[in-house]
């Protein structure tokens, strides 16, 4: 079974980091094993796919530090924390921070593999979206300054009519508007358009 | 009238012998005062008589008195005075026997040789009769008596006089020499026929009657005023004693006076109460016989340290009669009665303290076998990683074995290495659960040589993540060398890291004030000080509650994190106190022992 994924470890314990290569080599999969956050951020491309093996506890600069940094850098890479005296409110902290788990030490071999499963799963859907909206975002900076505007009211909500009145023009160049947008958007319904800008964080 | 007067006298002074039958002056003076009454009756008798013979008869009885007199007299101022010598005493009664046998033997006239005539010559209005004789060579021994009298009268008065006891004794004494001088002077005059006169020695000796009984007199009155005096002070004693009395009864618990020696001489009811001993018992009793047979040595001990240092405090268990013990406190306070030392003793019942101590100490020893239980999830989290991360490594180890293995060519050498990676993670974890066995066994720490650099830097290696999220600053300031210590690592390490978190804990709160931790090890003779110090919201509590189980003041926490430092302190030989800083937060400080390395 091969993987062209890559999963990284980040942990200052130089012989767990060993085992754990070991263990994932065994398994197929292309290991990258660091000894701390630092040395991570100045090799790794953060785009993914991948999942990231993470310890909490280290000097310097810590598991959640580091899970903040790639959450800032929007990379892709499923985080899965692994550490040895974790509780609730660290775990809760993490899994909202967008972690796919929180595993302690030590950590069973068919559990370890299936949440790193599980974590590529994520960090390709993850890529998909990121490139699915890189691709909306690119269409949306094609639209007229016009269009745009248009596309923020539709988004918020209103009637053609109020549309017209707070533009200062007549309905029907709305709706002009509006089915430019549509297909340069590449969209085929309103709904459609609508969870786009959403997901644009258009507001 | 002379008789009469020294009868009156006599009656007085042999009532008041009477009554107080040593008063042995009274006696004498009652004595002297019926000789006189006797011979007064005689000169009387003979002052009428015309017929020679019964002249000299009654002469003699006149003799015998006079004898009696004057030995009375000198009994008198042998008990009254009590300052004559002795030997001049014997010497007057001696002559004075002797003149009184020898007028009675040899010379029947007594005075005389012999009686020429009696004639009746007119004296003081009264006509009387007087002897024309021949004196008597015998005469001159009773003036030599006299002499000698008045001799012992003069040595007795002057030391009396400096003895100073008997202030009318001067006046008494020169008085009755001057009586004493003056009848020797009239006996000679009439005797040897200057003056025709009777003899009228009871004349003189009323004179020393009147003077004396003046002195005794007054020795009456003072004796009376005495009396009074004494009687008043006893009614002061009286009721100091019932003072005393109430005061010993007030006391909350023993009360005892005792002698140096620990005779009781005094003791409350509550004695009896507690001990069971009667008074009698007790009053046979020494102090130390009412506690148990083992302390004896240390009451009898102690009484003499009260005595020297003036008192002295210590506890006993007292031993009632039925065998029941009662803790007690005693303090002991010397005092000197009657120019001896005493002491003063008051005794508490301590007991039910003593119970109360013995049962918190209990709870105590409870309590701290809870906070070592207890222990266990406070220490977890951070003991946690230490077990986890070899268990981890075994674990990721041996599964990565297991897959080799399935392969149809396992890779040996790889396998070896698992292996050796495999013991040593598990040697790690088993010297971890050793390092916990110990803490919480409270056993003796493990020791190894550390240095305190390292401590601090696993310290704050473990506390980093809090101290980098809160943006506190460290500083760090070491003396130059610092010495290697042989310590317990993982406990101190804990020590550190719970005093550091704590610190960090502490200055939370601190708003717009820059949180500075500083950290510091220092070469204290003997002794290395590690220091934790904030600038967080301080000490509010009691400083030495802090250190006691349970106590918090923390919203989550069990109150136990600074009981188990001091406990892992405690067991290195070291300690671990707190104080407050002059502006803001505290310091935390712990002294390990430098254990020279050649040890």
């Amino acid at each position: 079974m091969k993987h062209p994924e890559t999963v990284f470890l980040v942990d200052d314990e130089s012989a767990l980091l060993k085992a754990l290569t070991r263990l994932l080599k065994a398994e197929g999969f292309a290991v990258q094993a660091f000894d701390s956050a630092k040395k991570f951020l100045a090799v790794c491309r953060l785009e993914g796919p991948g999942c990231l093996l993470l310890d909490q506890s280290m000097p310097e600069m810590s598991g959640m530090e580091l899970q903040h940094k790639l959450n800032q850098e929007d990379s892709a890479l499923a985080v899965v924390f692994i550490t040895g005296n974790g509780d609730i409110p660290m775990s809760v902290r993490a899994i909202k921070a967008g972690a796919v788990d929180f595993l302690t030490k030590p950590v069973n071999d068919r559990e370890l593999l299936q949440v790193i499963r599980i974590g590529l799963e994520k960090s390709y859907v993850m890529l998909a979206e990121k490139a699915e909206i890189r691709e909306w975002r690119q269409r949306h900076n094609a639209l007229s300054v016009r269009e745009k505007e248009v596309l923020l009211h539709v988004a918020r909500g209103l009637p053609n009519k109020q549309i017209a009145a707070n533009l200062g023009v007549v309905e029907q160049t709305v709706k002009v508007h509006r089915g430019r947008v549509m297909s340069k958007m590449g969209v085929e319904s309103l709904a459609q358009l609508v969870l786009v800008a959403e997901r644009l964080k258009l507001k | 009238m002379t008789a009469a007067a020294s009868l009156t006298l006599a009656g007085v002074h042999g009532f008041v012998w009477l009554r107080q039958r040593r008063q042995m002056a009274s006696l004498m003076f009652c004595i002297m005062a019926m000789g006189t009454a006797g011979m007064a009756a005689c000169e009387l008798w003979t002052m009428q008589q015309t017929d020679m013979d019964s002249y000299a008869r009654t002469l003699q009885w006149y003799s015998i008195l006079r004898w009696l007199v004057t030995l009375a007299l000198v009994g008198f101022i042998h008990f009254y005075l009590g300052s004559g010598r002795p030997w001049l005493e014997w010497t007057v009664c001696g002559l004075r026997t002797l003149t009184m046998l020898m007028n009675l033997i040899f010379s029947p006239m007594v005075y005389y040789s012999s009686i020429e005539e009696l004639s009746r010559i007119r004296f003081l209005g009264e006509e009387v009769t007087v002897v024309d004789g021949i004196p008597s060579p015998l005469f001159i021994f009773g003036q030599l008596s006299l002499l000698v009298l008045a001799a012992y009268l003069v040595d007795a008065t002057w030391r009396s006089a400096r003895r100073g006891d008997r202030p009318g004794a001067v006046r008494m004494g020169l008085s009755a020499v001057f009586f004493v001088l003056s009848l020797s002077i009239q006996m000679m005059f009439a005797v040897w026929g200057f003056i025709d006169m009777p003899i009228v020695a009871s004349l003189f000796f009323t004179g020393i009657l009147v003077v004396m009984g003046i002195e005794l007199s007054e020795d009456m009155l003072r004796s009376a005023k005495l009396a009074e005096k004494l009687k008043i002070r006893e009614e002061e004693l009286l009721g100091e004693r019932k003072l005393t009395d109430a005061i010993f009864e007030s006391a909350p618990g023993l009360l005892y006076l005792q002698t140096a020696n620990g005779d009781m001489l005094r003791w409350n009811s509550q004695h009896q109460r507690v001990t069971g001993y009667s008074n009698t018992e007790t009053l046979q009793m020494k102090a130390e016989e009412f506690c148990l047979e083992d302390q004896r040595k240390i009451l009898r001990e102690a009484r003499e340290i009260a005595l020297q240092n003036g008192g002295n405090d210590l506890e006993l268990d007292l031993a009632a009669r039925d065998g029941r013990t009662a803790r007690h406190f005693f303090r002991m306070v010397a005092v000197e009665i009657g120019g001896s030392p005493h002491l003063v003793a008051v005794g508490i019942d301590v007991s039910s303290q003593r119970a109360l101590e013995v049962e918190a100490q209990r709870q105590r020893e409870q309590m701290a076998h809870i906070a070592r239980v207890a222990s266990v999830s406070e220490l977890s989290s951070s003991l946690a990683h230490e077990i986890n991360q070899p268990l981890a490594i075994i674990l990721s180890n041996a599964q990565a074995a297991q897959r080799l293995m399935a392969r149809e060519q396992p890779d040996l050498d790889e396998l070896r290495e698992i292996l050796d990676d495999i013991v040593k993670a598990d040697i790690r974890a088993a010297d971890v659960i050793k390092r916990l066995r110990s803490i919480l066994r409270q056993g003796k720490p493990v020791l190894e040589t550390v240095s305190p650099d390292a401590l601090f830097d696993q310290a704050l290696g473990m506390a980093e993540p809090e101290i980098k999220s809160s943006g506190i600053l460290v500083a760090r300031k070491h003396s130059k060398k610092l010495p290697l210590i042989q310590a317990d690592r993982i406990p101190i390490e804990q020590v550190l890291l719970n005093l550091i978190k704590n610190a960090c804990e502490a200055m939370e709160d601190n708003g717009t004030r820059e949180k500075h931790l500083s950290l510091s090890c220092v070469i204290e003779g003997e002794w290395l000080r590690f220091s934790i110090k904030d600038n967080g919201h301080g000490l509010n509590a009691d400083i030495d509650k802090i250190f006691e189980a349970f106590h918090t003041t923390k919203a989550h926490g069990l109150g136990l994190g600074l009981t188990i430092c001091q406990t892992i302190v405690r067991a290195h030989g070291g300690k671990l106190w707190a104080e407050r800083n002059k502006s803001h937060g505290a310091t935390f400080h712990f002294q390990l022992p430098i254990i020279p390395e050649n040890l």
